[in-house]
């Protein structure tokens, strides 16, 4: 077996050595393209989702939403789950808020956004929404009669330029009607503006719980908690520890919340990856298959002479096979060096995405599993072709 | 020792049939240097290929050192061939990517000796065959001459049984056929290599210690060389 190799390896690298460097540069040339291609669009798509499931967590969420028990529209004493879960290990903010659907008009342009009611403080702690205001200031605590719209909402003067229903370019400090669905309209000056490239928050307005609570009458209730952790990833574990302190209501890890959109999304990707991913694979099994068998069938006699002389065929096939993996294994290291500096200029110049700008991720798995593809591609397309071309018989290989 | 028994070869399927060999008897001792002679098309070539383990006869039987080689598998005539036979073939047929060294190195590498052993091996034959200077050119930088000298080299290298040669010289002028069939002669007093060569020309018939002449596919007749060199034929 290793005597075969080592003939196998001789034969190999002379052929490597004193063969067209021309075509062997272009072939290892394609594999390297092939190796970025296999890994660069998986990373962005990791990438986009690592992004959007940090905004699901920074701009919807916090890492667990707290729910009211079944049947129940409300968290009851909620202020009391408040401090329950403050004094949880490992909770770094608890947010209680309201949500309901309320119709807000300005100038003959009247929206239905989601409207939440918050605790600006508490939110704060959990949400990033109070650093995105592009222009005004947030909510602060004991706000009354002033609201918070999200960019997309608050819209523009000129209506091609919304991409959702919107208030016709309201701005600070203007006066909105705001209709709750007990029937009740109040007035609410603008007070900032807030861009943060989550969807449901620039689309949305938000107005102080205290605030919606004298308007319905409420006291100390919510529609639902959220709460963030130190650690992101951890989130099954902190519910169990949730549950162990005698949280009753019900808990929903973020992941469980955005899972429809994000898995959606997420799909959709893949689909287009694994398509990529594919065609990536074809081309770099049909080249090497080509290069390889134009090789054997151009070294037809040759291929005879050293059956010959007494060279067996499996060593034939071994020195094509590590004539394959030689051009695996360059291409891979020019891949990998074309994908360095790929990542170096998208560090320097990202590709922003709405939601920001995405990070490729290049983990150990996605390196991992693009090598043994091609490594195994290279395999098949080195063997295949060796085993037909070697299969002829001496004679009419010799004769040629 | 070679033995050939009613060996035949039959070319083609159906109505057109060609009997390269058609019942060809035949026995090579240990030492002796035979000539295959005969018109074209008389069938010598294919008989060297049944001895080279290149081609099977369709039906006979040969024996090599007492091997029945027709019924080894293909993995043991490759080792056979690679252990106990070496072949030169009329175009050289050296693998052109590899220098005159490496091309009889080849073998003795595939046979597992050791790098010292081969280069050992390779520079005492290729001194052998005369060519101790050239052995790091390609094949496309060398003469004919010297190609077939690198190529009986390389049939050399593993101390093979049996040296096959298929017109060695049919390619090379009179001076550089001389060269190669006075080396056969070395090989075969001095080291009494046992070789059979396959020739057309008269006067090569003087190396020969037995010529072998076929016409149409069977032996025609046989003729023995004697000391003082008439030739005679066999009884
Ligand atoms: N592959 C083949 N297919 C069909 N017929 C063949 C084949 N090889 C050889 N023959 C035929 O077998 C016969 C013997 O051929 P062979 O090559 O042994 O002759 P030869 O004595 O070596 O001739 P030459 O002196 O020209 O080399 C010829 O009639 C030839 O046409
Ligand atoms: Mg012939």
């Amino acid at each position: 077996m290793l005597e075969e190799s080592k003939v196998a390896f001789f034969l190999a690298k002379r052929s490597i050595v004193r063969g067209n460097k021309g075509t062997l540069s272009l072939t290892i040339l394609i594999i390297g393209m092939v190796f970025v291609n296999l890994i660069f669009l998986p990373s962005i798509i990791t990438g986009v989702a690592v992004l959007f499931n940090q905004q699901s967590i920074d701009y919807s969420y916090g890492n667990l939403v707290i729910e009211p028990k079944k049947n129940q529209v409300y968290i009851t004493r909620a202020s009391e789950l408040q401090r329950k879960l403050e004094r949880i290990p490992g909770i770094t903010g608890v947010s209680p808020r309201y949500l309901t659907s309320a119709t807000v008009a300005y100038k003959g342009n009247v929206v239905n956004p989601v409207l939440y009611a918050i605790n600006p403080r508490d939110e704060q702690g959990v949400l990033k929404i109070g650093t995105k205001v592009s222009s005004g200031s947030y909510l602060a605590d004991g706000d009354t009669g002033q609201i918070v719209l999200g960019f997309r909402l608050a819209g523009n003067e000129d209506e091609k330029l919304d991409v959702v229903p919107s208030l016709g370019g309201v701005q600070v400090g203007r006066v909105v009607d705001v209709t709750f669905n007990n029937g009740v309209t109040r007035q609410y000056r603008v007070k900032g503006i807030v861009t943060s490239n989550s969807f449901s928050v620039d689309s949305n307005a938000f107005i102080t719980k205290e605030e919606y609570e004298e308007v319905f009458g409420l006291e100390d209730l919510a529609n639902q908690v959220l709460v963030r952790t130190i650690e992101t990833g951890k989130e099954n574990e902190m519910r169990n520890t949730l549950l162990s302190y005698g949280v009753q209501e019900k808990i929903w890890t973020w992941q469980e919340k955005s899972a429809n959109f994000l898995n959606q999304i997420i799909g959709s990707f893949n689909i287009i990856n694994f398509i990529g991913t594919a065609v990536s694979l074809v081309i770099a099994i049909v080249v090497i298959f080509i290069v390889i068998f134009i090789n054997t069938v151009y070294r037809r006699k040759q291929i005879g002479i050293l059956k010959a002389i007494g060279i067996d065929r499996s060593i034939i096939i071994k020195s094509y096979l590590f004539q394959a993996l030689f051009i695996f294994a360059i291409g891979t290291l020019v891949g990998g060096v074309f994908l360095l500096l790929i990542l170096q200029l998208l560090a320097a110049n990202p590709i922003v995405f709405p939601g920001g700008p995405v990070a490729p991720v290049v983990d150990v798995v996605l390196i991992a599993r693009s090598t043994m593809s091609l490594f195994l591609v290279s395999l098949i397309a080195g063997y295949v072709p060796a085993w037909i071309t070697t299969r002829e018989d001496i004679l009419s290989a010799i004769r040629g | 020792m070679i033995i050939g028994r009613d060996l035949t070869r039959v070319y083609g399927m159906g109505a057109v049939k060609v009997r390269a060999l058609d019942g060809v008897s035949v026995r090579i001792q240990k030492g002796e240097f035979v000539g295959i002679m005969g018109p074209s098309g008389s069938g010598k070539s294919t008989l060297l290929h049944m001895f080279g383990l290149l081609d099977r006869p369709t039906s006979g039987t040969i024996l090599i050192d007492g091997v029945d080689v027709g019924s080894l598998d293909e993995r043991s005539r490759t080792q056979f061939r690679l252990r106990r036979l070496g072949y030169v073939f009329q175009d050289y047929a050296l693998v052109p990517e590899l220098t005159a060294k490496e091309n009889v190195y080849l073998p003795s590498m595939a046979r597992g000796m050791t790098p010292r052993e081969c280069t050992l091996a390779c520079s005492e034959i290729l001194t052998l065959v005369g060519l101790g200077n050239r052995i790091h050119h390609l094949p496309g930088e060398m003469s004919g001459g010297e190609q077939q000298r690198v190529a009986i080299a390389r049939a050399l290298v593993n101390r093979p049984t049996l040296l096959l040669a298929d017109e060695p010289c049919a390619n090379l002028d009179s001076q550089n056929s001389r060269i190669i069939l006075d080396l056969f002669q070395r090989l075969n007093r001095d080291l009494h290599q046992t070789i059979v060569m396959v020739s057309h020309e008269e006067w090569h018939k003087k190396y020969f210690d037995r010529i072998i002449s076929m016409k149409d596919g069977v032996i025609e007749k046989e003729e023995r060389r004697s000391e003082d060199g008439e030739i005679a034929p066999t009884s």
